[in-house]
């Protein structure tokens, strides 16, 4: 047939030679494959390989097994694992250690210590001598006052040697702002502020979890002030929805109102659903 | 080591056993199916089809030629290995817990659940291998008391069967004679797995009492102790190294309260002698409900409460470590 355009001659199927095995003098041997790859194009491919024979020995039982025909769900699946029920997992490790316990040991103190590495980023002063460690942990703790303790003392001696107390600092802080907190008359106003604010830290605290989302503040309150006075009932919102977010936190002023409060309170059902109570530990 | 995930059930494992000569796994489940692996590669070769209930328990005889399963269907099945093709049926009163040949394959024992009344029994069938049929009269049958058996193996030369209780106590029972040899203390909580030593000599239990323990069979004389900080369901003693596998986790019914990092669903690895903790295997995300190590001591597989089985290889780190002493 005679070609009449270039691009038919594209379309013409090629051939694929045959696979060719040709015997070399020194025991291996050549191959020479050829297939078309997935531009279409023809690739040839030449290997020289040597065989070798390496005798395996397996218990004859378990060689007829490996030739066991596939029964039940698998029957007719062809060899080899199937993936729909055999994969293959993630890595794990094994590492028998003796001292596995010491080495878990171990590895929770190098935790720690980045901990505080962390910490020793944000600035850490102790109070005492004004170095750069704890204050629990300064090597003066038990021989020296902290430091502040000695400048409030000087100070408060050297308060009556001014005209009045509100005048020194005023003076020393002439040209430069000082804030509200830090000013000596400021100081009075915020410090009941302050003091409530350390004390309620002190005070018992509870948290409630697991509220629906239509609790109000007032139920809360409701809920708990049969148990003692409440200091503080505190319900997480949400910013928009207004609507609950799940959990409360209820400050007593009783430590036994409290504890009152959690063993009653806890398992109790509470707007269809069963409510947590806990005492409120520090943030993790 | 790449663990081999097998997806066989849909349901939590019960048992998984390896043939004596370790190239097969066996797999039951509470999903009424038991199935049949090539352990080197995980190759499904095939289920066994019939039980009505959960299975819980299955094994084969030395020659892989039969299988028992014993299931919830108060029925235990004899099954042709390797055509999956049903040989025989006995019936019970109550579930079948644990299925067991003999040494000696002439011999399967199976123990029964308490439950409506009926008494807790670990019976003894005889089995021709030769014969298609099988007898379904019990060659013995033995009434644990005061608490139900949960399970049980058989000793030495299949002298005794060792049974494991409810109540965490252990029994030697001479089975041709249907009496009790010996009773021991050994758990303060129910015993929920029994595995042998290859000759029978001694014997590995695991306990909810967050213990397992090494016990010798002639005597139930207690040679070691393993503590773990979990309910344990499954103990195995490896071959090759001197070490025992243990699996187990928080119990099934409360699992979802905790997340997996808190579940300790590890496979625990301790040494065998000096009963300390050498090494862990993380992967289930569900307790360990049943462990089998390959008799060759190659490696080990683990059921698990979340329907995987893990086949492991062992990395040749495995083989080189040694415990200073």
């Amino acid at each position: 047939m005679n070609k009449t355009s270039w691009a038919d001659e594209v379309d013409e199927p090629q051939a694929v030679p045959e696979r060719q095995v040709i015997a070399n003098a020194d025991g291996t041997k050549t191959v020479i494959e050829h297939r078309l790859n997935d531009d279409g194009k023809l690739v040839k491919q030449t290997r020289r390989m040597r065989d070798k024979v390496v005798q395996e020995h397996v218990n004859r039982a378990v060689a007829s097994r490996k030739k066991w025909a596939k029964f039940g769900a698998e029957a007719g699946s062809p060899a080899g694992p199937q993936l729909s029920t055999t994969t293959v997992g993630e890595v794990v490790w094994l590492k028998l250690s003796q001292y596995a316990a010491q080495q878990k040991q171990a590895e929770q103190e190098a935790a720690e210590q980045e901990k505080t590495i962390k910490l020793k980023n944000t600035r850490i002063l102790c109070r005492i001598c004004r170095q750069d460690h704890f204050t629990a942990k300064c090597p003066y703790k038990d021989t020296l006052v902290p430091l502040e303790e000695i400048t409030g003392a000087a100070g408060a001696g050297a308060a009556p040697a001014a005209d009045d107390a509100s005048a020194a600092p005023a003076a020393e802080a002439k040209s430069s702002y000082v804030p509200p907190h830090l000013r000596a008359g400021g100081r009075g106003a915020s410090s009941s502020l302050d003091a409530l604010g350390e004390r309620r830290d002190d005070l018992p605290k509870i948290r409630i979890t697991n509220l629906s989302e239509y609790t109000q503040e007032e139920d809360i309150k409701q809920l708990c002030r049969p148990f003692g006075p409440v200091s503080r009932a505190f319900l997480a919102t949400d910013r928009e929805t207004r609507l609950c977010k799940g959990y409360a936190f209820v400050t007593f002023y009783d430590y036994d109102a409290a504890e009152r409060a959690i063993a009653k309170l806890h398992g109790y059902g509470f707007d269809h659903l069963i409510l947590n109570v806990e005492w409120a530990g520090p943030r993790q | 080591m790449r663990p081999i995930l097998l997806q066989g059930h849909d349901r939590a494992l019960t048992q998984v056993r390896y043939n004596t000569d370790g190239d097969l796994l066996m797999t039951v489940g509470k999903d009424k199916v038991a199935n049949l692996w090539y352990a080197h590669n995980g190759e499904r070769i095939g289920t066994y089809e019939g039980h009505l209930g959960a299975v819980w328990t299955i094994d084969c005889n030395k020659p892989t030629t039969l299988v028992v399963t014993g299931s919830a269907d108060n029925t235990a099945r004899l099954w042709h290995a390797e055509t999956g093709r049903q040989l025989h049926m006995w019936e019970f009163p109550t579930a079948v817990k644990r299925v067991e040949f003999s040494r000696d394959d002439r011999h399967v024992l199976m123990v029964t659940e308490e439950r409506m009344g009926h008494k807790s029994g670990i019976y003894v069938f005889a089995i021709d291998s030769s014969s298609p049929v099988q007898s379904s009269e019990p060659v013995a049958v033995i009434r644990p008391s005061p608490s139900k058996a949960t399970v049980a193996a058989w000793s030495y030369l299949d002298k005794y069967i060792v049974a494991g209780h409810e109540d965490g106590s252990l029994a030697l029972y001479d089975w041709k004679y249907e009496e009790l040899v010996q009773r021991a203390d050994a758990h303060e909580r129910p015993v929920t797995d029994l595995q042998m030593w290859k000759d029978g000599s001694y014997f590995i239990t695991s306990s909810r009492d967050k213990t397992a323990r090494l016990f010798e069979t002639s005597t139930l004389n207690p040679l070691k102790m393993y503590k773990a900080d979990t309910e344990l369901n499954s103990a195995a003693m490896t071959p090759t190294q001197d070490l025992v596998v243990l699996g187990g986790g928080q119990a099934a019914s409360e699992v979802t309260t905790t997340s997996t990092r808190q579940g300790r669903f590890e496979s625990r690895f301790y040494h065998k002698i000096f009963e300390d903790e050498v090494g862990r295997v993380k992967g289930h995300f569900g307790p360990i409900n049943t462990l089998a190590v390959q008799p060759d001591g190659k490696g080990y597989a683990s059921g698990g409460e979340d329907g995987y089985v893990r086949v492991h290889h062992f990395d040749p780190d495995y083989f080189k470590f040694k415990y200073d002493y």
